[in-house]
């Protein structure tokens, strides 16, 4: 009846000298004893209240017992909570580890350093409502509301409404679980198609956001560690393509951590530790993803996308760089769009297919690794130039109408003799991929803005340039016919050509009329490749 | 016959009791019961009353209990809410019953079958009384002894009150229909059944009964401002200096006559504030920026009761030169918030204080010493006074006890037992601490010494404050009374007592008339520091009040509890404002911004939170009557410490938030 069973009664009381306590009497004490325990531990939350306390302590207890002028119980005072012990065999019986501690011990033991001095520190924990990000202060949260519902909570206003603060780190359970999954799944399966399904809901679900840190932080982790793991690194930048594109997911805040690991799958020296590791397709896809994140963010952060092609570019630049890393950065810069292209690479273009034609000849370049890599390298730039070339063509078609026919007969002769080429220096070079990003290009082109402004300026610009460039295009068009005809031994150019080309080159972002020069600058570059670049339906429409 | 004057003789007493249901219910049996006598003569009549004398039986309790359970569980949906506020009360009866009769065993299986439906209301009290296992134990426990005494108030409709009357007679639960007789008063009232938001104060078991709670209530209560405040003259003299001459020296006899026409007064400006304040928005009153904001202008002006001390010139000059400083708060303006980190403290800090210009801090320890810091000579801190700029109290002679750069603080000896409340003066030259040695010690902090030793009280007392200008405090303690004392008598000068429990929590109103106490029997009181009388019960809190504070305006009250519940309380109504839900943890503080547009809260969860009072007094108005507490106080903003439970905070006098914790290790 009482939680105190009577037996204990008759223990204490043995303990306390009264061997013979009748039945009677330990039965009428105990429900007594148990509601003066009751008491004292109310008094002694009381206690434990005024001193601020939300864990009871021994000293409460004993001021608890002083207050009903009981002499306390010596020997449990402490200054921190006590330490219980689950005793082995029972669910809810608990003790305080008591050891024995030998007298000479202690007077052996060096004094205890003294316990620190009380202080005060000062420091604001909000200015203007707005808590600083200072160590002293609890961590930022980690959501953050997005300005939008912001505002709507303040037109609610009007009628009270609970407002739902943000709850800091705490993740639900299903997330935890939906994190750990997706975890599991990027490092481990990355080529199944449970993952396939997990970016696509990556990329859909609405309820992710609070799991964003988490994605970043695991994302950074993961790239730092196992960069020779190529599976894995190509299953976390899907998993960075699929956050990107959530529209409910408000990534920006995060985006400054983000960036490094994809910059570094873009630009690292080695990916993955095999030969049969395609880091290439890597390499492109993360080129491709930098350069939406660049599209998307740009305006946002004004210095995203000068800081990443200034990092691009000194990849780019520095010759003491494996190829690898060279190729990368060609690919993000291209992918950042023609005129990055146009501005950054064409004028570098020059000196260093000088540096790269070395390396892509087989006498001189005995290891076939790295003639295969500058041979991608040379595939790249060659990419990137005829994207770079197309784009101009595109936005003054009238300077390219005369020569068309040119150009046109040209093809039909680099048509027959392509073949022959490709098998005698592009063997390594996978023409297909090539094509299928030449071909891709327009249609990536296409719904762009500067698509149809261009159109516009040119259809504005149609007369004058077509009355008075007419001289133009009919020398560009010779030095067309000319370079033809000397294919075979274009590589072989002297110095002093080389040099008014480059300076061609250079000139290109300047004037912008002389899309016909450039084309052919890049030709004697780039030989009758480049002709890939001219824009197909461009010119059956203009015939 | 002997039995029939016996029962016309209960009868009567039933009668003059006013048990009119019971009486009902002896008739009805009597009739039924005289059928049968008639039928089967005095062998009838004896199983009839060894029918009553196993009704009285333990089992009957239980039975009568879970019947009368189950069918309010299965009742109309609509009545539901009303029949269930039934159940506690009878639940507690049952049981409290069954331990005066001795039943002890029967009584604690009946509490643990039927103990969970009511945990989530009353899940204190019912642990208070789970520990109740003789009938002497009833007879001491305060709790139960007010329960048993008095009765509670139910409301109901009509119908639901018939179903209930209904259901007890058909049944012949005898045992039940007793306990709702004598322990429920039932206030039926015709047409609809109450909203089930309004039962706040239903469910609230109140040691006295709550019909004197209410009479009490009517009490007239002057809650406005102090004539010729600081704030007045600054209004008034357009930031320029005035007099400091004040009629403070005026006889309090001559101005009764003046006083309680003021009186009526003010209950009507009452009315008329929130028509001020909307007039204040239009901006058609006050001629300086500040009043047109200010809603303490709006309120009325009362005479002190109290002979209020003069103010130094210079201080008063200063405080005005803060006033004029005042940064404007609101819901869009929120406050700086300076907070000082109490470290090191290896879990002996039981309370602190913040000097009203933030550059003093107190800590009162659990190794009996008090210990000050002032933070405008703690090196990096200097920025804190310095931008504060307020009258500086700096005890400039050099500190006793203390060798400079080694120790930061002024260590205070003098008590005997743990320190549980400090208290800085509104000029912050004398510091007050309140101890479990049940003593007050008045400490100079400009001599570092302690001046006066106030004994009183007979227990611990847990809390001490200065009112609004000085000079007087007011002290609460374990032992049920809240005191007023002057500095300079060693005696108090009022005893309040009135509370059926400790006393926790003390605070002064602005105009010094009055004083709140909060205490563990979960009630909140006003009384009159004048007359000594109680002049307001607050009924709503579930557990035990931890933190008070008065808005400036003199109109609203906040308390807060153990729970994390906040109440704002109408001190003109008596009645509950809002209930502010959203700390999880102990209420340690609370505290109004200067213009009353802002309260802060700090509590054990390590929060500080800001709400917005503005529109948690004024929405209620409009819809008072429908909605009822389903309105809350909109919370503006919730501050996380870094582990720091918050245990004090005050607005300085030109707005900017202090707020004091310990840090606390994480477990």
């Amino acid at each position: 009846m009482s939680i105190v069973p009577k037996e204990t009664i008759e223990v204490i009381a043995q303990s306390i000298g009264i061997n013979n306590l009748s039945p009677d009497v330990t039965l009428a004490l105990a429900p007594d004893v148990e509601y003066r325990l009751r008491e004292i531990m109310q008094e002694a939350i009381k206690c434990m209240r005024h001193s601020k306390r939300t864990t009871l302590t021994a000293d409460d207890v004993d001021s608890a017992l002083s207050l009903r002028n009981v002499e306390p119980i010596y020997g449990f005072a402490s200054g921190d909570p006590l330490r219980f012990k689950r005793a082995v065999g029972h669910k809810d019986l608990f003790y305080i580890d008591d050891k024995d501690v030998e007298f000479k011990d202690v007077i052996e033991a060096p004094l205890p350093k003294a316990p620190l001095e009380t202080a005060v520190v000062a420091h604001w924990l909000a200015i203007e409502g707005v808590q600083p990000a200072i160590p002293e202060n609890a961590p930022a949260e980690a959501l953050v509301a997005p300005l939008e519902n912001r505002r709507s909570e303040h037109k609610e206003d009007a009628f009270p409404a609970d407002i739902k603060l943000p709850v800091k780190h705490v993740l639900s359970k299903e997330l935890q679980l939906y994190f750990d999954k997706i975890a599991e799944l990027t490092v481990s399966k990355s080529d199944s198609v449970l993952f396939k399904e997990a970016l696509v809901s990556l990329a859909t679900d609405s309820g992710l956001h609070p799991l964003v840190p988490y994605f970043t932080y695991f994302i950074a982790d993961e790239v730092t560690r196992s960069l020779n793991d190529f599976q894995l690194l190509f299953a976390l930048m899907r998993v960075v393509r699929s956050l990107l594109q959530n529209p409910h997911i408000h990534i920006e805040p995060y985006l400054h951590q983000m960036m490094p690991s994809v910059v570094t799958c873009l630009v690292a020296k080695r990916l993955g530790n095999r030969f049969t590791d395609n880091h290439w397709e890597l390499r492109n896809f993360t080129a491709k993803l930098v350069a939406s994140i660049c599209k998307r963010f740009g305006h946002v952060y004004h210095n995203l996308q000068p800081r990443l092609t200034r990092t691009l570019l000194h990849a780019f630049l520095d010759p003491t760089r494996s190829l690898t890393q060279h190729y990368g950065a060609i690919q993000g810069l291209a992918a950042l769009g023609p005129n990055v292209v146009r501005l950054l690479i064409l004028p570098n273009l020059e000196p260093y297919l000088q540096l790269l034609e070395p390396e892509m000849l087989l006498e001189k370049q005995k290891n076939e690794m790295k003639r295969h890599e500058a041979w991608r390298v040379y595939g790249a730039l060659l990419c990137a130039a005829g994207q770079c070339m197309y784009d101009r063509l595109k936005l003054f078609p009238g300077s390219l109408t005369p020569r068309t026919s040119a150009i046109f007969r040209t093809n039909a002769k680099v048509v027959t003799k392509m073949p022959n080429k490709r098998k005698a220096s592009m063997d390594h070079l996978q023409q297909v991929p090539l094509k299928k990003v030449a071909t891709d290009g327009p249609v990536g082109m296409m719904p762009t803005i500067s698509m149809p402004t261009g159109k516009q300026g040119g259809i504005d610009g149609f007369p004058h340039p077509s009355g008075e460039s007419g001289v133009g295009p009919s020398s560009s068009g010779q030095v067309l016919n000319e370079s033809i005809s000397g294919i075979s031994g274009r590589r072989d150019e002297d110095d002093g050509e080389a040099q008014k080309m480059s300076a061609i080159l250079s000139q290109a972002w300047k004037e912008d009329m002389d899309a016909g020069y450039l084309l052919a600058s890049l030709f004697e570059l780039f030989g009758e490749s480049m002709l890939a670049f001219t824009p197909m339906p461009e010119m059956s429409f203009f015939l | 016959m002997e039995e029939e004057e016996m029962e016309k003789a209960v009868i009567a007493y039933l009668k003059k009791k006013g048990f009119k249901q019971t009486e009902l219910a002896l008739q009805e049996e009597q009739s039924k019961s005289s059928a049968t006598t008639s039928q089967t003569g005095p062998e009838g009549a004896k199983k009839s009353l060894s029918f009553s004398e196993s009704e009285n039986g333990p089992a009957q309790y239980h039975e009568g209990y879970s019947k009368l359970r189950s069918w309010t569980y299965s009742s109309l949906d609509l009545y539901k809410h009303e029949l269930l506020r039934v159940l506690y009360p009878v639940f507690i009866h049952c049981f409290m019953d069954l331990v005066a009769k001795g039943h002890t065993q029967e009584a604690r299986t009946f509490f643990n079958s039927f103990r969970e439906d009511h945990e989530m209301m009353h899940l204190r009290d019912l642990q208070k009384l789970e520990g109740v296992l003789s009938p002497l134990h009833l007879e001491e426990m305060d709790f139960a002894y007010s329960l048993r005494q008095s009765k509670i108030n139910i409301k109901m409709c009509q119908y639901s009150y018939e179903l209930l009357l209904q259901y007890l007679q058909k049944t012949q639960s005898i045992t039940m229909l007793g306990i709702i007789n004598e322990h429920i008063n039932f206030q039926v009232s015709p047409g609809q059944p109450i909203s089930i938001s309004d039962d706040a104060d239903v469910v609230t078991l109140v040691g006295s009964s709550q019909d004197t709670a209410k009479k009490i209530n009517q009490k007239e209560i002057r809650w406005g401002l102090l004539e010729d405040s600081l704030e007045d003259r600054l209004e008034k003299s357009g930031g320029l200096m005035s007099d400091s001459e004040k009629a403070d020296g005026e006889s309090k006899e001559g101005d009764l006559e003046e006083n309680k026409k003021r009186s009526v007064d003010g209950g009507k400006q009452g009315a008329s504030v929130k028509k001020l304040k909307k007039d204040k928005v239009v901006g058609a009153t006050g001629k300086t920026i500040r009043s047109e904001t200010n809603t303490v202008s709006m309120a009325p002006r009362v005479k002190p009761e109290l002979t209020l001390p003069v103010l130094p010139t210079e201080v008063e000059h200063s405080v005005l030169e803060d006033l004029r400083n005042r940064v404007q708060l609101g819901s869009l303006a929120l406050p700086s918030v300076s907070f000082y980190t109490f470290i090191n403290t290896h879990n002996g800090l039981n309370c602190s204080s913040i000097s009203h210009d933030g550059s003093l801090v107190a800590g009162g320890f659990s190794d009996s010493s008090l210990k000050v810091w002032d933070m405008s000579k703690i090196g990096q801190q200097t920025d804190t006074s310095t931008v504060q700029g307020e009258n500086e109290s700096i005890p400039s002679e050099n500190l006793l006890g203390t060798e400079d750069g080694k120790k930061s603080y002024t260590l205070y000896q003098g008590h005997a037992g743990p320190v549980y409340s400090a208290a800085f003066s509104p000029l912050g030259d004398f510091l007050l601490s309140s101890s479990a040695d049940s003593t007050i010690r008045l400490w100079s902090t400009q001599l570092n010494a302690n001046l006066v030793c106030y004994k009183g009280h007979n227990y611990p007392v847990w809390d001490v404050q200065f009112s609004p200008v000085g000079h007087y405090f007011a002290s609460s303690s374990h032992d049920r009374t809240a005191r007023i004392w002057s500095m300079d008598r060693i005696q108090p000068l009022r005893i309040m007592a009135g509370h059926l429990s400790d006393v926790d929590c003390v605070q002064w109103h602005v105009n010094c008339n009055y004083i709140a106490t909060g205490s563990s029997d979960k009630t909140v009181r006003l009384w009159d520091v004048q007359s000594g009388e109680c002049v307001r019960i607050f009924i709503g809190h579930r557990s035990m009040i931890l933190s008070l504070a008065m808005s400036p305006d003199g109109r609203y009250m906040a308390s807060g509890d153990e729970d994390g519940m906040i109440m704002m309380w109408d001190l003109s109504s008596g009645r509950c404002v809002t209930p502010l839900m959203g700390h999880t943890s102990c209420v340690w503080t609370l505290g109004f911004s200067c213009e009353g547009s802002l309260l802060a809260s700090g509590s054990a969860d390590c929060t500080v939170k800001l709400w917005d009072v503005t529109a948690s007094t004024k929405a209620p108005k409009t819809e008072e009557n429908k909605a009822g507490n389903t309105n809350r106080l909109r919370s503006l903003k919730t501050l996380p410490t870094k582990l720091t439970p918050v245990y004090t905070l005050r607005f300085s006098r030109r707005n900017l938030l202090f707020a004091a914790g310990v840090l606390s290790k994480s477990v």
